[in-house]
């Protein structure tokens, strides 16, 4: 039967996103970008719309939400796929207000305004049938989709503005945005950047072997010597993990040093990072990998840092610069609050 | 017709003690809305007006200035709706009612967001007696999370006494220090929880005398200075110092009645700066200080 067919198709495709997510955090480091992970992720959403049975919007956000649980539950240190579960849920209430006919404003978040206003306790249950809403909430999706796709130029087009001629710029490990951010202002400038190498795995290497690649004279240093040389530095530009609620960061292992060298020289300290980077967390607990070298000395590597709000200059996203007081803001507009625990 | 209003306050005050002193406020004057014979939506606000005033002669904490403000804005709001003033009234009644159930929650919702922030093994401190927080170390408890409290005395009433006791019941391990012996403290301290009495525009907070110095000594030990506060409690104040917060938030309602020369007396709060505050966990969510400002805005505007 065909239908039967598709639901196994379904099962399988999510099946295997899963055993690939659970592979990608352990080995030695991260396998796919989170680009390719928040575009995955949003795809299958997509495939699950189309394909799964039901009704209502109140059981397709049930439904969203149980494969979003099992999808964070593989890999809980990867939030992009829990941000872009998320989105999506985000997606359906407003197609389903919009369908409802009541101005997206109702249905927002919580305000001093609206407990005075509001005429009843609100029960929305989601469970009206509408006939469109199928149709809209995939075309939502692939807007979605497109927005992902074309985040990483969107960032780089913002680099002539931040990046000037002889400037010295350090960044830590490896970043694909930044990278990106680095080439686009290296077709009209010329600029120095220095590469922290990021021990143990040192991702530093390849970042510096691709932007010589592009012509940019590079310099790698060992992470030891950061304090040393930011005095020289004009700007710090950094990617990151994940950007949290209060406009903290968590970044991979030495960028908390970055950052508080940088604050003690006065330098900015700029984040590249996608909105689907963006998280509802506040609170994290740092991902420790053991190595037992030698019998009896245990070594303990954690593969994250948190890096707090007061030593950020601004966050360069898709959809321009911002401080990091502001990110609550962005956030209220990309997530609804009651979705935030999944 | 004042004593009345009086009487139904000071009731409200006793029959529940975990009441906040907003929640009364506004309770009192539903009911004095209720009661209420004028005949025009302006002779309605005077009245309330000057039903407010009474309440801050009785108790003149920045809570109940905020409650009746809150209540004043509830009452133009829906007044801009329904133009007959008989409707209007009993539309304001329904939703005043609505709004009393839902902030009774206020308080739960707050300490659903803060007790994930109390780890095992963490050491808290406290300044004064919150009821506010005492429910989230109650939530944290409950949890089963262990924890030691430490609790500032809290001259001149030593309301920390209170605190302790109720923080025993739960069998909660709780030592009182002494005020002057913050500093000494911190050291050992995880993070430091207090309430407000009323969170400010700027996202700054007025709370028990002591605050400041704790919110102070806590940014130069580098821990964390978290806030717990329903949203009522938000005020359309923007001091830039101690000096500009009014005095008659300052002192008691019976020394500003009684004394004449207030610079012999002792202030009862103090206003600690949006920078030196981490986060504030309100029934809205856990906003930044500066997220305080939009929410207000979102209201008043």
């Amino acid at each position: 039967m065909p239908g039967a067919d598709k639901e196994a198709d379904l099962t399988e495709r999510i099946e295997a996103f899963l055993a690939d997510l659970k592979r990608g955090g352990c080995g030695t480091g991260p396998i796919r970008g989170s680009g390719e992970t928040a575009r995955e992720t949003t795809a299958l959403l997509r495939k699950v719309t189309a394909q799964a049975r039901w009704s209502s919007a109140g059981d397709l956000m049930e439904i969203i939400r149980k494969e979003g649980r099992r999808m964070t539950a593989a890999q809980p240190s990867e939030t992009t796929v829990g941000n872009m579960v998320l989105r999506v849920l985000k997606i359906i209430r407003e197609e389903y207000a919009r369908s409802r006919g009541s101005s997206e404003e109702t249905d927002q978040q919580e305000s001093l305004h609206k407990l005075l206003t509001s005429g009843g306790l609100s029960d929305e249950n989601f469970r009206q049938h509408y006939v469109h809403l199928k149709a809209n909430v995939i075309e939502a999706i692939n807007e979605l989709l497109t927005e992902l796709e074309g985040t990483t130029d969107n960032i780089a087009m913002q680099a002539l503005e931040h990046i000037h001629s002889n400037e010295v710029i350090m960044t830590v490990g490896r970043s694909r945005t930044v990278e990106a951010f680095l080439k686009d202002a290296a077709r009209k400038r010329k600029f120095h950047v220095i590469v922290a190498e990021c021990a143990p795995f040192c991702q530093g290497h390849e970042m510096a072997t691709n932007l010589s690649k592009a012509s940019i004279e590079t310099t790698v240093i060992a992470d030891a010597a950061i304090f040393a040389v930011m005095s020289r530095v004009n700007k710090v530009i950094i990617g990151t993990q994940t950007v949290l609620a209060n406009g903290g960061l968590r970044a991979v292992n030495g960028t908390h040093t970055v950052a508080l060298a940088a604050r003690h020289h006065s330098t900015p300290l700029i984040v590249c990072a996608p909105m689907f980077k963006l998280s509802p967390q506040v609170v994290i607990t740092t991902v420790v990998r053991n190595r037992i070298i030698l019998s009896k000395v245990n070594v303990h590597c954690p593969v994250f840092d948190y890096v707090p709000p007061e030593l950020i200059t601004l966050f360069i996203s898709n959809i321009g610069g911002n401080a990091p007081s502001y990110i609550y803001r962005l956030m209220s507009e990309l997530y609804h609050p009651e979705d935030h625990d999944l | 017709m004042e004593e009345c209003l009086v009487e139904y306050f000071r009731t409200q005050m006793r029959t529940d003690p975990d009441m906040a002193s907003a929640v009364a406020a506004i309770r009192t004057l539903l009911e004095f809305l209720r009661r209420d014979k004028g005949e025009t939506i302006l002779g309605l606000r005077e009245s309330l007006k000057w039903a407010t005033d009474c309440l801050t002669e009785v108790d003149s904490s920045v809570a109940v200035s905020s409650g009746g403000e809150l209540f004043l804005r509830f009452i133009s709001l829906t007044s801009l709706e329904h133009q007959d003033l008989s409707r209007c009234k009993k539309v304001m009644e329904e939703r005043g009612e609505l709004f009393l159930e839902k902030i009774s929650l206020s308080r739960t919702k707050v300490a659903k967001l803060c007790h994930t922030f109390i780890k095992d093994g963490a050491k808290i401190l406290t300044h004064s007696s919150s009821r506010v927080v005492l429910r989230v170390l109650e939530k944290a408890a409950a949890e089963k999370k262990r924890f030691t409290v430490y609790v500032t005395e809290s001259q001149p009433d030593t309301a920390g006494k209170q605190m302790a006791d109720a923080l025993r019941r739960l069998n909660v391990p709780v030592t009182v220090v002494l005020d002057a012996a913050v500093g000494y403290v911190l050291e050992k301290v995880d993070l430091v929880i207090v309430g407000a009495e009323g969170v400010v525009e700027s996202g700054g907070i007025i709370n028990k005398i002591g605050t400041y110095q704790m919110a102070v000594c806590s940014k130069a030990h580098n821990k964390p200075f978290y806030v717990v506060a329903e949203s009522f409690k938000f005020v359309r104040l923007y001091p830039l110092n101690q000096q500009d917060v009014p005095d008659r938030f300052k002192y008691k309602a019976d020394t500003l009645r009684t004394v004449s020369d207030l610079s012999d007396e002792h202030p009862m709060i103090d206003y600690t700066p949006p920078s030196l505050i981490t986060l504030l966990f309100t029934d809205l969510g856990v906003l930044t200080p500066s997220a305080v400002s939009d929410e207000l805005i979102k209201l008043y505007l």
